[in-house]
């Protein structure tokens, strides 16, 4: 099998996996080795699925003794197989990383043999890796539940970022699809990770040189749509991921049927992506807006609205607390307000230092005026006469059309066009017909 | 009114501002302008480029404000508007006249200049990470030399140079930037040594803002032949062949989204990359 056709066949086996950031380190380059990491991570190219291409996202082989239903690369299947080479991993890493092509490898593998084994085999080519080819770029790799400890240790030590798939939500679910997989043989892998991280942070405040175990930190992904659980579970497990095991992401993959089997939901619309986007969306919310998981969702209402996103929802159902005004409310609260996110709420703190901030500022600094202009005040009063009532503000909010025409003061949300016709209210004059006609004298 | 005109560079417009302080002008009565276009009732004062003066400046701002808003100042001034020059010098004196701390340079956005300023750095500052991620190495038969042609809207060789240099140190590379006939060259540590070997580093002069000498930029007047006739080497044509097929694996086709893609890599970038160039279809797939 040629070079071409074995990355071919891993990288169809390992585009499901959705992590492909290349975030959380900070490293300069040492003046010899190659490559080097910035923390806010680089994209290279995307593809026509628009996702980041950032690392070399490859299996390291597709065989698998396992038997997961959603899998591709489940043993049952007949699909090609193949494996790479340690080697021939380095070479193409380091060639496409000289190219500038990708910001690093992100190493996962099937199941061959038995965990550890497989386990060994990672942890032999990145070793390669870093102390052969001397790659100082980053890494990525999957640890693999139920391998021996010691194994990902030593991984550990070599690699930027560790992840270990939670795949679904809840131990039924994993149960019925993955009937290899066992809850707790992917939380251990997991909870050592987490305890490493400290551990080797610990160790720094007293050595700088002492070695940085996943100084990227770890991150989980979970399917989503391929059971029956709803958003409300989907996020108080993220949430407890985060908080219990310090995890930097959880990433949701909304569920692609690969395999015809009869456990598996049918999805004539295609994978469930506004599903995807809306988690993502309160995944923010959660880690960078002080949101909590019940506030956003809770038992009576299980699943995110399709229209709102779930800040607008949050703001909607909880109007007692606005309008907020720019000027005086703490950044906790200016965070709260639909069309202000971290960096213009930052923004907005620094910027009313040395004088009162006015609506023409805001859209200025980043504020995205069409969302926020229903929840706030600058100096005691709201941009245009709006009225702070429920439905009043989601049929603004959702449609387009109907949004509220704003006054003659030149900033409008409407697009500009040849014939202003939201002026054009006046009667014409018998005279300015006249002068139509004839020409001005 | 006094106007100084100097001519589009860091250094040039760094002077221009330590003059405007030497002469003690009022910020509100002086403009620093990148054109030759004159002013009723102006004092035109041509400024000539003092490479001391400029050091001191970047100095002092380096101190004052900090290394990050020092960087977004260079990225201002790194734009193509030919305004820049009268923000970031509005935005600096009002930072000393206010004796801003380091890091709050950029605090006051609702100031016309400051907030002109910080839009002029956040948009070079935004290609310039488009850049780090889209520019494309090809690997040249002699001495596996990787060579980039880049088109970018803002001057931001220097940063690329600096990123890259720190990148791949024992790569001999070079960039050229085709709007401005501008290359920026990174030789290995060993070929910097023996330095009269190299013919095509003859009459390089250093770039000044460097802590240590690693590369060099090359203003070219339009002789840009010794380029072309570089040939890429043999495994180019092979990896550039895997790479593409590899950016066509890799997506999924239940998710395709072409706007999506087109938002986060917009058509311009496209015609300098590798991926984009290479007829997909041709390769069996």
């Amino acid at each position: 099998m040629s070079l071409m056709e074995k990355l071919g066949v891993l990288t169809d086996a390992a585009k499901y996996d959705v992590a492909c950031t290349s975030s959380g380190v900070d490293r300069r380059g040492d003046g010899h080795s190659t490559g080097n990491a910035v923390s806010c991570g680089i994209c290279h190219s995307f593809s026509s699925d628009g996702r980041c291409i950032s690392l070399l996202k490859i299996l390291l082989t597709n065989e698998c003794i396992y038997d997961c239903k959603y899998c591709i690369n489940r043993c049952s299947n007949d699909v090609p197989r193949a494996t790479f080479t340690p080697e021939e991993v380095c070479t193409l890493t380091l060639e496409f990383y000289r190219r500038n092509y990708i910001e690093g490898l992100f190493l996962s593998s099937g199941i061959l043999e038995n965990p550890t084994f497989t386990m060994e085999l990672i942890c032999r080519t990145v070793w390669l890796l870093r102390n052969r080819y001397y790659f100082n770029g980053y890494i990525h790799v999957k640890a693999i539940p139920g391998a021996d400890s010691e194994v990902i240790r030593r991984t550990g030590f070599l690699v930027d970022r560790m992840s270990v798939n939670l795949e679904l939500p809840t131990a039924e679910g994993l149960k019925l699809l993955a009937p290899n997989k066992h809850r707790k043989n992917i939380l251990t892998p997991m909870r050592q990770i987490q305890n490493g991280i400290q551990e080797s942070r610990n160790e720094l405040v007293l050595y700088r040189n002492a070695p940085r175990f996943v100084s990227g930190g770890q991150s989980t992904q979970m399917i989503i749509g391929a059971t029956g659980e709803n958003d409300h579970q989907l996020l108080e497990v993220a949430q407890s991921l985060y908080q219990k095991f310090e995890l930097k992401r959880v990433f949701y993959s909304a569920f692609v049927n690969v395999n015809e089997d009869k456990d598996l939901p049918a999805l004539p619309g295609g994978p469930p992506l506004l599903r995807e986007h809306r988690l993502y969306q309160a995944d923010w919310l959660l880690r960078f807006y002080g949101f909590q998981a019940e506030e956003l969702l809770d038992e009576k209402r299980p699943f995110f609205n399709v229209m709102l996103d779930p800040k607008e929802d949050w703001a909607i159902r909880h109007l007692e607390q606005f309008p907020v005004e720019i000027n005086r409310a703490p950044y906790e609260r200016l965070l709260r307000i639909p069309g202000i996110g971290v960096k213009s709420a930052r923004r907005i703190v620094a910027a009313r230092r040395s004088g009162s901030l006015g609506f023409e500022h805001l859209k200025k600094l980043g504020v995205v005026m069409k969302r926020a202009v229903y929840f706030i005040t600058c100096n005691g009063k709201m941009m245009y006469p709006t009225k702070l009532e429920e439905d009043y503000i989601v049929r603004n909010l959702t449609c387009d059309k109907d949004r509220i025409r704003f006054g003659s003061d030149g900033m409008t949300y409407r697009q500009m066009s040849l014939f202003d016709d939201a002026r054009f209210q006046r009667q014409v004059t018998p005279q300015e017909r006249f002068q139509a006609a004839v020409g001005q004298f | 009114m006094i106007v100084y005109q100097c001519e589009d560079s860091m250094e040039s417009i760094f002077t221009a501002i330590y003059r405007a302080y030497e002469e003690k002008s009022r910020p509100e009565d002086t403009k620093v302008s990148l054109t030759d276009e004159l002013l009723l009732f102006a004092e035109s004062v041509p400024v000539e480029t003092d490479m001391e003066k400029a050091q001191k400046v970047a100095r002092t701002l380096r101190k004052t404000f900090g290394e990050d808003d020092y960087f977004r100042i260079c990225m201002a001034l790194a734009s193509s508007d030919p305004e820049k020059g009268q923000a970031v010098y509005r935005t600096i004196a009002l930072g000393l006249r206010n004796r801003c701390r380091a890091g709050h340079l950029f605090d006051d956005l609702a100031d016309e200049h400051i907030q002109h300023a910080f839009s002029l750095a956040r948009g070079a500052s935004r290609e310039y990470d488009h850049l780090r991620g889209f520019l494309r190495f090809q690997e040249m038969d002699e001495d596996r030399i990787l060579y980039a042609k880049i088109g970018p809207k803002n001057n931001i060789m220097e940063f690329l140079m600096s990123h890259f240099a720190d990148r791949f140190p024992g790569e001999n590379f070079m960039i050229y930037d085709e709007n401005r006939d501008l290359v920026g060259i990174h030789p290995t540590e060993r070929q910097r040594r023996k330095r009269e070997d190299v013919p095509w580093m003859e009459g390089v002069v250093q770039a000044p803002w460097q802590d240590e000498v690693t590369w060099y930029l090359l203003q070219c007047e339009g002789d840009l032949e010794q380029f072309s006739e570089l040939k890429l080497s043999d495994r180019e044509l092979a990896y550039q062949e895997l790479f593409t097929y590899f950016c066509h694996k890799i997506a999924i086709r239940e998710r395709r989204n072409l706007e999506l893609q087109r938002n986060m890599l917009p058509l311009r970038f496209r015609e300098y990359m590798t991926e984009f160039q290479r007829e997909v279809s041709r390769m069996k797939c």
